[in-house]
């Protein structure tokens, strides 16, 4: 009994202080995907996709690629593929939603 | 041709049809007739043990199906493979399950899954398509649709029915209590001790060894990396060693080592998860506590260095994804920091008696039993099975490296806790010589296309062997067996809690580490 009350007041409290305080990710880290404006359409991460939650859409005159989180393994094989470091992996992590259309981030072009 | 080959081709002549060697595997085709004969003598002349049988759907080559029967031989790192041929218009084979007791799930699996019937099984109720799918469809068959959703139908599952003066039935589950996976669990008891327990699995079958067939080959590791969600590096690594082997690649030494560094970071944090909870269970909240801490490093540890915390997204078909050489002064010293303080709490963990006194010869597995059974990982290894993949099947960098096998005979809670904490030990230990001797060079080479061709990958996941069985076909998957290391030990728990009182079942469950998801799949 004594040595447990030595080993708890040397362990101390090892809880962090989050959310009050953010706790952030170290760097490497595989988070949420992002697009820049660098993108040219080509499709390359469409292809490698594994869960598909990258899609293109052509509407009046607009071209959108769109990345849904919602399906994201975060595997960062769409940053591999990129050959214009148009999409990245970032150490966001707090990705909760109340609805599904939070989770899609998307690109725009006038064609 | 080794020595077992020659005196099975002695034994059994012009009954083997034909006989093809592959890297370490031999197949020998024979006819099905004689398949109970030839396992047995494999099985009990031969002493090899069968750690996995399959079929595979080949009626557009030969019009027929096929079986294996898959034994690993360990003194020369090799498998023997018998193959049966079943025509479709009679598909019934000879059970081997009277004969060899860990052919018992696998057969009801074919079953089920390709409508091959085990002719004088002695159990051969349905096992993964429950009473409410229609009869006559088996979903791994090439003419199975993976669209198809069948109508539901009407049917009952008839459990064995324990009857007599005083004895109660518990059904558990298949919701539980915690967030945990479904499973059914039906005790019978005569006052306190369970005098038998049926279990029913399969609730949550996803049908990952159909979705393996319908995505493309370098997509597929993230789906073998999900299996299991805690062994997800013993998967992805045993499907990119069974893919590699059919291409016949050489992946780069430094790619190996770091897979052996993440395979042993993986079995550190399931040790010490599993030994966290063995605490939790026989409500010794301190030492849970403790425990849990020392697994939150380990997790730490690894999203500092791979960016994911269960080590995901690092294995790649022909070597790793991100070199992890940078880290190693990091991951020595916390590694060391985590060994000190988890000697220490085990230290502690083995002089508390109210701990001591639920986990001693609580659970006993007896060794004939894990034997029959088949039962691998450290559940085989505390009840005197000494049997370990990375060194009677090495692979990665396993063969350069010193470690022990932690054998234990006693087959209690308290052995499988001994068996998992020196193990942690042993894993802090290869990881040390692994980054010591890192080489310089390449993380992975290209690959384009896999080959047409056949092979196994075998892995010694934290929970014991895992096997993958794969088949391609041009530059896709024709079939992937996926045996996970759960699947074979499931059915000990049966036997492990007889004698014991209800209130142990719990710890017994957690002590054998078992797997929902991996054995679902």
């Amino acid at each position: 009994m004594l040595e447990i009350l030595r080993k708890t007041i040397k362990a101390g409290c090892q809880t962090t202080k989050y959310p009050a305080v953010p706790d952030i990710a170290p760097e490497g880290f595989r988070g949420k995907p992002e697009i820049s404006d660098k993108c040219t359409f080509c499709g390359d991460c469409i292809k490698v996709c594994p869960p598909g939650v990258i899609w293109f859409t052509e509407k009046s005159g607009e071209k959108t690629l769109s990345l849904s989180y919602c399906g994201c393994i975060f595997c960062g094989r769409c940053e591999e593929a990129c050959g214009y470091g148009a999409i990245k992996l970032t150490q966001e992590y707090e990705l909760a939603s109340k609805t599904k259309e939070d989770l899609i981030t998307s690109i725009r072009s006038k064609l | 041709m080794n020595a077992n080959i020659e005196s099975i081709k002695k034994e059994f002549n012009t009954n083997v049809l034909e006989v093809s060697t592959l890297h370490n595997e031999t197949y020998l085709t024979v006819k099905k007739e004689l398949i109970v004969k030839m396992c047995d003598y494999i099985y009990h002349h031969l002493d090899l043990p069968v750690v996995c049988i399959f079929a595979t759907d080949e009626r557009k080559i030969d019009g027929s199906f096929k079986i294996h029967y898959v034994f690993s031989e360990a003194r020369d790192d090799s498998f023997i493979i018998l193959r049966i041929s079943i025509d479709e218009k009679n598909p019934k084979y000879p059970s081997i399950t009277n004969k060899i007791a860990s052919a018992n799930w696998y057969e009801r699996e074919i079953q089920d899954m390709f409508g091959l019937i085990p002719q004088g099984h002695p159990d051969p109720r349905r096992l993964m398509n429950f009473e409410d799918w229609p009869a006559g469809v088996h979903p791994l068959r090439k003419d199975f649709d993976i669209k198809t959703k069948p109508p539901r139908v009407d049917g009952e599952y008839i459990y064995r029915r324990v009857e007599g003066e005083g004895v109660y039935e518990i059904p558990v589950g298949p919701v539980h209590a915690g967030v945990i996976e479904p499973g059914h669990f039906r005790f019978s008891v005569a006052g306190e001790p369970i005098i038998n327990l049926e279990i029913r699995h399969f609730y949550t079958h996803k049908g990952v060894e159909k979705l393996f067939e319908n995505i493309s080959i370098d997509k597929a590791v993230f789906l073998a990396e999900r299996i299991s969600g805690d062994n997800s590096v013993a998967h992805a690594v045993t499907f990119c060693q069974a893919m590699e082997k059919i291409a016949g690649l050489n992946i780069p030494p430094r790619a190996n080592h770091i897979r052996t560094i993440l395979l042993e970071l993986e079995r550190i944090y399931n040790h010490i998860a599993d030994i966290a909870g063995i605490a939790t269970d026989v409500a010794f909240s301190f030492g849970a506590a403790h425990a849990n801490k020392l697994k939150e490093d380990v997790l730490q540890l690894n999203e500092r260095v791979t960016g994911s915390r269960l080590l995901r997204g690092m294995n790649t078909i022909g070597g790793v994804r991100r070199d992890i050489g940078g880290s190693k002064d990091e991951i020595l010293l916390s590694l060391s920091i985590i060994q000190r303080d988890f000697r220490k709490l085990m230290e502690h963990l083995s002089s508390t008696p109210s701990l001591m006194d639920r986990i001693e010869t609580t659970g006993r597995l007896y060794n004939d039993i894990a034997k029959g059974l088949h039962v691998v990982g450290p559940v085989g290894r505390a009840s005197g099975i000494d049997r370990d993949m990375r060194r009677d099947h090495p692979y990665a960098a396993y063969k350069e490296f010193n470690f022990k096998v932690i054998v234990s005979k006693a087959g209690d809670v308290h052995a499988r806790t001994i068996v998992r904490a020196d193990e942690v030990c042993e894993s802090v230990g290869l990881i040390e010589q692994a980054l010591w001797s890192l080489p310089e060079g390449d993380i992975r080479v290209k690959v384009d296309k896999i080959p047409d061709g056949y092979a196994l990958g075998i892995c010694e996941a934290p929970r014991g062997e895992t096997i993958y069985w794969i088949r391609t076909s041009g530059n896709k998957i024709e079939r992937c067996k996926v045996r996970d290391p759960s699947f074979c030990n499931w059915l000990s728990i049966e036997y492990a809690v007889l004698d014991n009182i209800v209130p142990d079942f719990p710890i017994i469950n957690k002590s054998l580490s078992l797997s929902y998801s991996g054995n679902d799949m």
